[in-house]
């Protein structure tokens, strides 16, 4: 038998920028060989750890566990009192069996000391940010059996010396280590990846380094420092090193030496051995040694993730830390009991309704407590409990929405009864995992919230989820352009056409998809000319996608635990300041942690801002959870498609799916978010029913028996609860293993659902044409479809926004713009305020506030009535800082711009684009100047050589550093500021204002093109409504939305948003579009189109795109005759010539199989696909 | 020292390592234990493409040292010789030929 070698010393791509092999690979690999250990050291963190586990139990193999962290030596033994650095080592834990288990509970000893010193090292940062320990920490988190190892291996201090021959004072440092450290726990780690002599990672500097350990009794251990999987991973190491150091492979300084940093075979590591042995002319029997201390090492180290870290063991917070006194199952019981009283409290008690309510509720309570989740129940009604307590508005999203219990609980807002909903969804016997609660809450309280967590639990308890954030196509070819030491600007260029494809997918995408047309041919011209550059730009980026960059805390995500919480995962600083977790989302279940979902939802921030606004300024206060959910004004708004800014219904899709709907209850809101998902639009289940909605086709059902399940989508199944009752109809098989039946759709299992619904439908007597009719939906309908209560739960915070747009609109957009909740940019929700007739009053330095407020806006002449408008916030001046926004608030009013400059404080940059914006025009001097007369007189005087303005140069003065504060500005120069400058116009102040506030307030940025575009006869958003179906017209806009929604055929469509200022097209571009539009199809921003009207409503029309310009370039703009000169064009069209027919676009997530598919096809036909 | 880069014929032995060595016509064999080291390569200026799965190679290459002494004339002063490996195809090539006596250019 090939003998086998532990790998000790590896690392995973989970150490950003650093590793590059998933532990999934690495694993594959090392099964391959036949290693029965190995072992995952991350840098700085365990980030991968349970990744690692899970892949080592599927391969039989015994994880290691271990970190790669700083090290410093304690000030206190220095010299000159302050620390100093020891490089990195590997630390490794000991397994509960060797070590024993530690002070908390069914922990290994070494996992938790582990644990605990990786989240010591992330209190700790040194100069550069990085985590680190001191010796004297890692000495003390070692003692015990040992609990943990240490090895003193090539990137240590020790290390460094003997890399530079420096043997004498290696070996005295090495001392250090040993005294420093428990006995047992140093290991000295020789490496050699064979490298040049005089190279670190040579073999003489491992031999050095085996020498020490001889002379110092010190065991010594053989690693190879993986930091790939197989040797192919070196060049990405090597692309990932110049990415870590923001820097090109050329001037990287510390580029490994070579490419041997990989998982080599048992055979070639036991060669190394040898060989290294050899050299430091010992003889084989140091060799066995070497490869024996290792062994026995691996054999020290290697976790039952079971009993060393309590593998798939949940821990939940302690019942008396909940506030349970007694047996949770009866206070849940009980808790539930009481709330359902309140919630259905217009119900007889007594009576039959509510005692077949109440039998629902003993039934969910039964299965809760079958399963043992009481406890978990009640934590999650706790935190709700503890949310609206501080008045901060609350609900559950998701499948929770279907438990009475839930509702009871005050958990979830939408009664299960009524919408008939079903808990088997949510929760059944046949489900162990915990099921996953959502909890939304408004945006901008969420951390409030998360403190009051941490402060109700305890912070030992509770910590953030994190998640990784890996490379995606625009960061990849950034940082492989980087390395490649290609200009900034042409990389940027680049990425701003990259769409959405995953950066493995490159190639591929460059040679279908249209936008990359001139790119491909770029690469194929220099590869001509022998420069390589743009190939290894498409190969390295290739090579990063996916790989983790950095952790950050996930947006939902709370971990619940007891007290040994933070024995079991490593924390470390979240953005916001509290404690997160090393684990992420798909860790949580194996590593027995609970999670809470508490999502911070803009929308309901934008609910809260509104109805304080409303009570602001006119002192009503309004309670939405009375406002009946049939107001018809609110459904007219909705039909109107004018839905930008609400909840669900704004965007490019919904808004057509709307226009065709017509919504007029909260039902019908329910079915139009439940279609309006990839899976329904891509099945079509929409047409039938909307044909049945516009009386083109009766509903139709597969049998009458199946009319009470289907009858309130006109016989299309839509929801998730119709399928299960369907299925439960037909074969008798209960709601909750119809549940299981569903969950099997869509995947291997499915034939298996087949099979059993045929056999069972058949014995229970249904005709075999309803039985094909019923499996031919249910097999399309597949695992996606929508879950009725998270339609229902959506549906209304839809209908209150839409409700407060229509019934309070300067207060909804006000808020709207405050809190951001939609997919827009700001910018259009001003102009879509503007379209409503609500005015937009710019930054003011009198009237502004840090928030967007409504202001009563007197009648003038062209006005006569007053009316509210919304007051744009200091935030929106980039630039301007919290503490100057802060100073202006609390100062106002200003009676002067003396009296500005004095008690504001303002930077220069801050006071001159007020000026610039107009924000202090109401204080200009009455000598008739303008604010351009103030602007130029400030940029003179902060101008290091000041010259009048008539250009002559006065003096040199010091030169003025951004951001000072102090500066001069006359009293008297300011009183008598000369007016020399005009007003800007509309179009200089759009400008200015787009520049720095990124909203156009004066006007539509537009305007400046409307000469060119009234030359060329282009359609403006309103009037494309009144226009027939098909008729050719050009529009032109800002870029507010783009979209690649995945389509049945596979094919992708581009969906292009644009505004105007008079509203919103959205156009579609198919292939031919595509194609027509090339370059610029995901880059500019402003665009004019040409396409043809698509009516799909009657209050919707959309464009169907023929190809669009940028409107950047005036260059490749069309003529103001292009009408004339298209007209022959025109005809041939209106006639139905035949066209020649694009080459398909596939959708960027198909790409790899559809491409490979058509080479195929077309190796077979000899007709190879071209594009253009 | 001079430094040139010549393909010549390496015999090994099963595990490896140089064995003889043809060059210019004359055959040498390998007189004591040759080390081994991979050299990094610029291999982003160098190569014209890095996909995935390019394989071994594209960072580094193998150099052994070895010294030699003609097979036929066992007092000939002993060479020391860098020899490169290209495991792929498997050639070799003569790196750098280390000691004061040059060997007379043939090619």
């Amino acid at each position: 038998m090939a003998p086998t070698f532990a790998h000790l010393n590896v690392t995973t791509a989970y150490s950003a920028h650093y590793g590059v092999s998933w532990p999934e690979e690495l694993t594959a690999v090392a099964a391959a060989e036949g290693a029965q250990i190995l072992g995952y050291t991350d840098r700085d963190g365990l980030y991968g750890m349970a990744k690692h586990l899970k892949a080592c139990m599927a391969h039989n193999i015994a994880p290691v566990v271990g970190v790669n962290l700083a090290v410093a030596w304690d000030p206190s033994t220095t010299l000159d009192g302050k620390p100093l650095p020891a490089g990195r080592v590997t630390i490794l834990a000991a397994s509960a069996a060797t070590a024993g288990y530690g002070a908390a509970k069914k922990l290994g000893a070494g996992y938790q000391a582990l644990v605990r010193l990786i989240s010591l090292a992330h209190r700790q940062l040194d100069h550069t940010d990085t985590p680190f320990v001191y010796v004297s920490q890692l000495a003390a988190a070692a003692q015990g059996g040992p609990d943990l190892f240490v090895l003193v291996g090539p990137e240590t201090d020790v290390g460094v010396f003997m890399a530079q021959r420096k043997y004498p004072q290696g070996r005295s440092r090495l001392k250090l280590w040993k005294k420093a450290l428990p006995n047992g726990s140093a290991q000295v780690e020789i490496v050699s990846h064979m490298a040049l002599p005089t190279a670190r990672l040579s073999t003489s500097q491992a031999v050095r380094m085996l020498r020490a350990s001889t002379d110092l009794k010190l065991p010594a251990i053989l690693t190879n420092a993986v930091r790939y999987a197989t040797p192919d991973g070196a060049a990405t190491a090597d692309v990932v090193d110049a990415a870590r150091a923001l820097s090109s492979l050329d001037t990287l300084t510390d580029l490994q030496p070579n490419g041997q940093g990989w998982l080599k075979s048992g055979v070639a590591m036991h060669e190394l051995a040898h060989e290294i042995v050899r050299d430091a002319g010992a003889g084989t029997a140091v060799a066995h040694e070497l490869l024996d201390n290792t062994q026995r090492l691996a054999e020290a180290c290697a976790l039952n993730p079971e009993h060393d870290l309590g593998w798939g063991q949940p821990r939940v917070p302690e019942f008396d830390i909940i506030g349970i006194d007694g047996d949770p199952n009866t206070v849940l019981s009980q808790r539930a009991r009481s709330g359902l009283a309140q919630r259905f409290a217009h119900l007889d008690l007594a009576g039959d309704t509510y005692d077949q309510v109440l039998d629902r509720l003993d039934h969910e309570l039964g299965v809760i407590q079958n399963l043992g989740f009481s406890s978990y129940f009640l934590t999650v009604a706790e935190v709700v409990e503890m949310i609206e307590e501080r008045n901060v508005r609350v609900s559950a999203r998701g499948s929770g929405a279907s438990s009475l219990v839930n509702y009871a609980l005050r958990i979830s807002h939408v009664d299960p009864i009524e919408h008939e909903l079903i808990f088997e969804r949510f929760l059944s016997q046949d489900r162990s995992t915990l099921p996953d609660i959502d909890i939304d809450v408004e945006s901008a309280r969420r951390h409030e919230i998360y403190h009051a967590i941490f402060e109700r639990f305890g912070a030992e308890r509770t910590t953030l989820m994190s998640m990784q954030n890996g490379y995606r196509i625009r960061g990849a070819v950034r940082d492989a352009g980087r390395a490649l030491g290609l200009e900034r600007d042409r990389v940027d260029h680049l990425a701003k056409k990259l769409w959405r494809f995953s950066a493995a997918d490159f190639r591929q995408a460059m040679e279908h998809m249209p936008e990359l047309q001139t790119f491909a041919e770029q690469v194929q011209n220099s590869r001509k000319s022998g420069n390589q550059q743009l190939d290894l730009l498409v190969d390295l980026t290739e090579r990063l996608d996916r790989l983790p960059r950095h952790i950050s805390m996930h947006p939902c995500g709370v971990i619940l635990g007891d007290q040994t919480l933070l024995d079991r995962t490593p924390v470390e600083a979240s953005g916001m300041g509290l404690a997160m977790s090393q684990f992420d989302k798909h860790d949580m279940d194996p590593m027995g942690m609970l999670k809470l979902d508490v999502l911070g939802v803009r929308m309901q921030s934008t609910i809260a801002y509104a109805i304080d606004e409303v009570a602001r300024t006119t002192g009503e206060t309004i309670n939405l959870e009375h406002v009946p959910h049939d107001d018809a004004q609110t459904y007219a708004m909705i039909k109107t498609t004018h839905t930008l800014g609400c909840f669900q219904i704004e965007s490019p899709g919904q808004r057509e799916l709307i226009g065709k709907l017509e919504p007029e209850s909260i039902n019908d809101l329910i079915i139009d978010i439940s279609l309006f998902r990839p899976g329904p639009m891509k099945s079509d289940m929409v047409r039938p029913f909307l044909d049945f909605r516009q009386q083109l086709a009766p509903a139709h059902y597969p049998h009458p028996q199946l009319k009470p399940i289907l009858e309130e989508t006109h016989g299309v199944t839509v929801f998730h609860e119709q399928l299960l009752r369907t299925f439960d109809e037909m074969t008798g098989c209960g709601l909750a293993a119809a549940d299981e039946f569903r969950r099997r759709l869509g995947t291997d299992q499915q034939a298996e659902v087949e099979t059993y619904f045929r056999a069972k439908a058949m014995e229970n007597g249904w005709d075999i044409d309803v039985i094909d009719e019923v499996w031919h939906t249910v097999a399309s309908f597949g695992s996606f479809g929508f879950c009725k209560a998270h339609g229902a739960a959506f549906a209304i915070p839809t209908f209150e926004s839409a409700w407060l747009k229509t019934h309070h609109p300067a207060a909804f957009m006000a808020a709207v713009l405050e809190h951001d909740p939609g997919m827009y940019p700001q910018r259009l929700m001003v102009a879509e305020a503007r379209r409503m007739g609500i005015e937009i009053l710019p930054v003011d330095v009198n009237k502004s506030t840090t928030e967007m407020h409504l202001e009563w806006v007197p009648e003038t002449q062209e006005a006569p009535e007053g009316r509210w408008g919304i007051r744009l916030s200091f935030n929106t001046v980039l630039g301007l800082t919290q503490n100057e926004m802060r100073r202006l608030e609390r100062s106002q009013p200003f009676d002067s711009l003396a009296d500005l400059r004095d008690r504001a404080r303002l930077s220069k940059k801050s006071f001159e684009h007020l000026a610039q914006l107009g924000a202090i025009d109401s204080m200009l001097p009455a000598t008739g100047a303008s604010r351009t007369d103030l602007v130029h007189h400030l940029e003179f005087l902060h101008s290091a050589t000041k010259r009048d303005r008539t250009g002559r140069t006065l003096r040199t003065g010091r030169p003025q550093v951004e951001g000072q504060q102090a500066f001069t500005l006359g009293d008297t120069e300011l009183a008598m500021l000369p007016a020399l400058f005009p007003q800007p116009t509309d179009e200089q102040k759009i400008r200015t204002e787009l520049d720095l506030t990124a909203i156009d307030t004066t006007g539509h940025l537009m305007q400046s093109h409307q000469p060119y575009l009234d030359a060329l006869g282009a359609t403006t958003a309103d009037q494309l409504l009144k226009l027939r179906n098909h008729t050719r017209v050009l529009v032109a806009g800002v870029r507010v939305a783009t979209q690649t929604p995945p389509m049945r055929s596979g094919d992708r469509v581009v969906f292009i948003s644009v505004d105007d200022g008079t509203g919103v097209v959205d156009a579609s571009f198919f292939a031919q579009a595509q194609h027509a539009t090339g370059d610029m199809l995901f880059s500019t921003r402003l665009m004019l189109i040409e396409g043809t009207t698509r009516r799909t409503g009657t209050r919707g029309i959309t464009l169907q795109a023929i190809r669009a310009w940028d409107m950047h370039d005036p260059a490749s703009l069309p003529d103001p005759d292009y009408w004339d000169t298209q007209r022959t064009h025109w005809a041939q069209w209106f006639a139905g010539a035949p066209q020649m027919p694009a080459p398909t676009v596939v959708h960027q997530s198909q790409l790899r199989q559809r491409v490979q598919s058509q080479r195929a096809q077309s190796q077979d036909v000899r007709t190879p696909v071209r594009y253009r | 020292m001079g430094t040139l880069t010549q393909s010549i014929h390496v015999t090994c032995t099963t595990a490896g390592i140089p064995l003889h060595l043809l060059y210019g016509g004359r055959s040498y064999t390998v007189k004591a234990e040759p080390q081994r080291w991979y050299v990094r390569r610029r291999w982003w200026a160098e190569e014209h493409r890095a996909e995935i799965g390019h394989g071994p190679g594209l960072v580094d290459y193998q150099v052994w040292r070895v010294q030699v002494g003609l097979a036929r004339a066992k007092n000939a002063p002993v060479l020391t010789l860098d020899i490169s490996h290209h495991v792929e195809s498997g050639r070799w090539r003569l790196v750098q030929i280390h000691d004061a006596l040059r060997l007379e250019e043939t090619a």
